[in-house]
């Protein structure tokens, strides 16, 4: 697929950190014209912007000199189909296995950014449910052109410049989906490369389902996700994201959720493997009564870095947060969260509560929390806690004299601090997940 | 005897009441021209008769303001400041140095009176040592003989440089060092006076050391520096009180407090700032822009801070401490109100470097008009810090559904063995309270303000008997027109 040039753009003058995604730009062909120019408005702002600073609050923690300096491409052509990637396959495949929740279940496969039908289930769509490529509804709908407008921010914008494809959920009102529809991120690519996902999720009134998304991949990538959520009235959502991605990978995902009346959006990030992890959650609440409930837990060693930000604004009345994010860093592990709730003038009876809480396992790991209220109106309840600490000594105590080893007795507690984050997983889901999280643990003791 | 020191009566005062401090005193003022460059900063110098060190010192602070940008990551919302249109330097004109009391000029004695200074024979009374700072000079100084038998040096900064420049030249900027931020940097280079005090080891300092500041001559900003040293085993309690003549137009202060503690010592720095908040509306008030740090040098040594903040249209200030010696303790204890358009942005930072140091942390804000009031604060544990604890509260009341409470934590922690923890509420006074209260026959407007007194009181138990005195005024005037 070769595309057309954005002359318009590359002209601008740039940061040198942009420049070179300004020269790889090309329109796809066979897209809307709508499109070409939210992908060039989008690429214009990135352009203007650059990459965040140090000085930028919403970036401090990550370090993002290497990217700067190593600029990571997306690939132009279309991935080969898997067979002719080779070497890879094998124990691809075997991670695409271990990332399924169900066999049977729903199974949309991205592969290099891109929707991979030859791994995705072929089975039939429960009714009510849509669950498509970005790209080709895209093509062929306008009515997804106010979804698809440029984002603010640098990455969010250059996610919409370059996107290639995605996932389309759309779930018609009152159908309730019980079995949770899988969505695997996988990176199979030889070469390095940057992969820009842009999705969205569509729920109509009262309905509800549960979507679980998991991040593989293998060597050294840049992935930059951006997901955007509209519940209608009474719509329910429940998301998991468990991150295992390739030991030098870079990971930022976005996703921005609008909540209207009474809807209810639950979040649970769980971050084990990857180089540089960066998650954030945006939530609107629009809609009266709206809730949410963001839950985020990093298990970190060696040098990983790991930052989950998360901003949830309340415009309207008695609407509640449930927020919970604990970090586990051991190494030279570097895990930070911050995150904002701001309450509108306007939105009375709002109910949130915000907890971060941190355990430091080893002399050169680090931990920072910035939790943040911001409240403009006065009959509200709102609190946050944090705490920083290694293990309680008394708790291990308490293992071992009932005949644990010390390392078990750590890994014990550390599984059982993090399981926390699993509240809203049902069987099947909260089975898997604990199964992930015990499967890093285990990886994560045999480090010196 | 309570003290109920009803803060929501207290913004309720300001806002309606007016303001009882302010009065402006007809002095003849010797001041600078308007503008900020390298011929003002030597005409202060000069002025003051400084020795050539402090010019160069001053010099290179200019040198690095010069570099600097305002900053703008504090929630405030202010017009930018025309830092050319202040004039750096005002000084009541006399004609030599007072060698007592009776050669003070009687109007500036009348503004204390008012003030409840305790000049004269009540100084002795109230067993306060005042060094009185009329719009950047120092007029008098009383106690100081008491003080100078135990050793302990209590003057102004420019008395100290001609007096003891080895202290001033050892201490000055350590704590703070003059290109630390925007607002320090300007201090520096253009600080007309303020307290400098030196407790020799093993001192206790029998008296509470007070300073009123004041701002008096129109479009002066006014750049006070604070330096307090405790040396080995000395320990002090200061205490300092605001309140300004009432203005239209906008009045900046960049003042900066250094403290250092040695080794064992303890200072106690109290706080209670009641300048013109301006009106209603939001015109006037004063811009409050102040770096205060202190530095726990030595082991076991202690700093506390607490602050009383009623006035001031716009608060920027960050009370911190660098807690290096072993096992040395930082407070932090605030009370904060915002009323009508009033911000304040304020907080503090707790950097525990040494080993088994300990942080506390209480913080009380209270909004309503369309007061903004932010709590800003930072607990760094760096690796050495080992078995660092802090403890950390914030909580927040707001009157009324257009003001805003707003609270930004920052922990950074590097050391596993290190405990944090941070707690913070945000609401309107519970109806279960109230409703308890209520039942057992108070009315709305006692309970009310015995809940709000409850509120503040952790941090009200920590200021010194002096400054309980001055919260007692500031409430008595606020309870006019509440109560029948």
């Amino acid at each position: 697929m070769s595309g057309r040039a954005a002359g318009r753009v590359s002209a601008l003058a740039a940061k040198p950190e942009v420049q070179p995604y300004l020269d790889a730009f090309v329109l796809p062909e066979g897209e809307p014209f709508w499109l070409w120019r939210e992908r060039e408005e989008s690429l214009a702002r990135f352009a203007e912007e650059g990459f965040p600073s140090r000085k930028n609050e919403s970036w401090r923690s990550i370090d993002l000199e290497p990217l700067a300096k190593n600029p990571l491409f997306p690939l132009a052509e279309a991935p080969q189909a898997l067979a002719a990637a080779g070497a890879f396959q094998g124990a691809l495949l075997a991670r695409l296995e271990e990332a399924r929740v169900e066999k049977k279940g729903l199974l949309f496969v991205l592969r290099d950014g891109r929707f991979d039908p030859a791994l995705s289930s072929q089975g039939e769509l429960p009714e009510g449910v849509r669950l498509g490529s970005i790209s080709a509804a895209a093509r062929s709908e306008t009515l997804l052109r106010p979804r698809l407008k440029a984002p603010s921010g640098p990455f969010a914008a250059l996610n919409a410049a370059f996107f290639r494809d995605g996932f389309f959920l759309e779930i018609a009102p009152g159908t309730i989906l019980d079995q949770p529809i899988e969505i695997v991120h996988l990176v199979a690519a030889a070469a390095s490369l940057s992969l820009h996902t842009r999705s969205l999720v569509l729920l109509g009134e009262e309905s509800r389902a549960t979507l679980c998304e998991s991040f593989i991949g293998e060597g050294r990538y840049w992935r930059n996700d951006r997901v955007d959520i509209a519940l209608a009235p009474s719509a329910e959502l429940s998301r998991f994201l468990i991150l295992e991605e390739g030991e030098n990978a870079i990971h930022f995902d976005e996703t921005e959720a609008v909540l209207g009346e009474a809807a209810r959006f639950s979040s649970c990030a769980i971050l084990l493997r990857g180089r540089t992890l960066r998650q954030e959650t945006n939530v609107i609440s629009e809609g009266r009564g709206a809730r949410s409930v963001l839950n985020a837990a990093a298990l970190l060693s060696g040098r990983q870095e790991a930052n989950i930000v998360s901003a949830v604004e309340h415009h309207a009345a008695e609407g509640e947060t449930r927020e919970l994010v604990k970090i586990a860093a051991s190494g030279r592990a570097h895990g930070a969260f911050q995150g904002r709730i701001t309450v509108h003038p306007g939105a009375q009876k709002v109910d949130a509560h915000q907890l971060s809480q941190n355990l430091l396992l080893s002399p050169r790991a680090a931990v920072d929390a910035k939790p943040e209220l911001e409240i403009f109106a006065d009959d509200v309840k709102c609190s946050h806690g944090a705490a920083v600490g290694d293990l309680d000594e008394a708790q291990i105590f308490y293992c071992r004299s009932r005949g644990l080893p010390q390392r078990e007795a750590r890994g014990l507690l550390i599984e059982a601090f993090l399981r926390d984050v699993l509240a809203e997983a049902t069987t099947p889901l909260a089975r898997h997940l604990s199964s992930r999280l015990s499967r890093r643990l285990a990886t994560l003791e045999e480090e010196p | 005897m309570t003290l109920p020191l009803d803060s929501r009566e207290t913004v309720r005062f300001l806002a309606e009441e007016g303001y009882k401090y302010g009065f402006v005193t007809e002095i003849e003022a010797e001041s600078a021209p308007p503008g900020l460059g390298e011929e003002t900063v030597r005409f202060i110098s000069g002025k003051k008769g400084e020795p050539s060190w402090l010019l160069e010192w001053r010099l290179s602070a200019l040198a690095a303001w010069r570099q600097m940008t305002p900053p703008n990551w504090a929630k405030l919302r202010l017009a930018p400041i025309d830092y050319q249109a202040i004039s750096y330097y005002s000084a009541p004109k006399q004609k030599t140095a007072p060698q007592s009391l009776d050669e003070v000029d009687p109007e500036l004695l009348r503004t204390y009176e008012k003030l409840g200074i305790p000049l004269k024979e009540r100084e002795v009374l109230a067993g306060v040592a005042v060094d009185a700072v009329f719009d950047s000079v120092s007029v008098a100084t009383t106690f100081k003989e008491e003080l100078a038998k135990l050793g302990i040096i209590f003057c102004s900064i420019g008395e100290a440089v001609r007096e003891h420049p080895d202290l001033v030249r050892r201490y000055l900027g350590s704590v703070v060092p003059q290109g630390d931020n925007f607002f320090a940097a300007l201090n520096s280079a253009v600080f007309s006076d303020g307290t400098f005090a030196y407790i020799p080891p093993g001192v206790r300092c029998p008296l509470e050391l007070s300073t009123y500041f004041r701002i008096n001559a129109a479009k002066t900003g006014q750049f006070e520096r604070t330096l307090i040293v405790a040396d080995k085993g000395a320990a002090v309690s200061y205490l300092e009180g605001c309140t300004a003549p009432q203005r239209d137009e906008n009045q900046l202060h960049a003042a900066v407090v250094e403290l250092v503690a040695e080794e064992d010592a303890a200072i106690k720095y109290s706080t209670v700032q009641n300048w013109y908040p301006g009106d209603a509306e939001g015109k006037g008030g004063i811009y409050n822009f102040v770096t205060k740090r202190g530095h726990c040098r030595g082991a076991r040594s202690k700093i506390s801070w607490t602050q009383v903040e009623t006035g001031s249209a716009i608060t920027w200030k960050y009370p911190s401490c660098i807690l290096e010696g072993d096992r040395s303790i930082g407070e932090f204890y605030s009370v904060a109100i915002t009323n009508n358009c009033q911000q304040a942005d304020t907080g503090t930072k707790m950097i525990h470097i040494g080993k088994e140091t300990r942080s506390t942390i209480l913080a009380k804000g209270i909004s309503a008009g369309r007061g903004q009031n932010t709590y800003r604060g930072l607990v760094r544990v760096l690796p050495r810090a080992e078995g660092a604890r802090n403890h950390t509260r914030c909580d927040s009341l707001l009157i009324g559904d257009r003001c805003g409470a707003h609270t930004v934590p920052y922990i950074e922690t590097r050391n596993p063995s290190a405990r944090v923890e941070h707690e913070a509420t945000t609401g309107k006074i519970s109806e279960d309270q109230l409703f308890y209260c209520r039942q057992r026959g108070l009315g709305e407007e006692d309970a009310l303000s015995l809940i709000v007194n409850g509120f503040c009181k952790e941090v009200l138990k920590e200021l010194p008997m002096e400054f309980a005195v001055e919260a007692q005024k500031l409430l008595a005037v606020s309870l006019e027109g509440s109560v029948g």
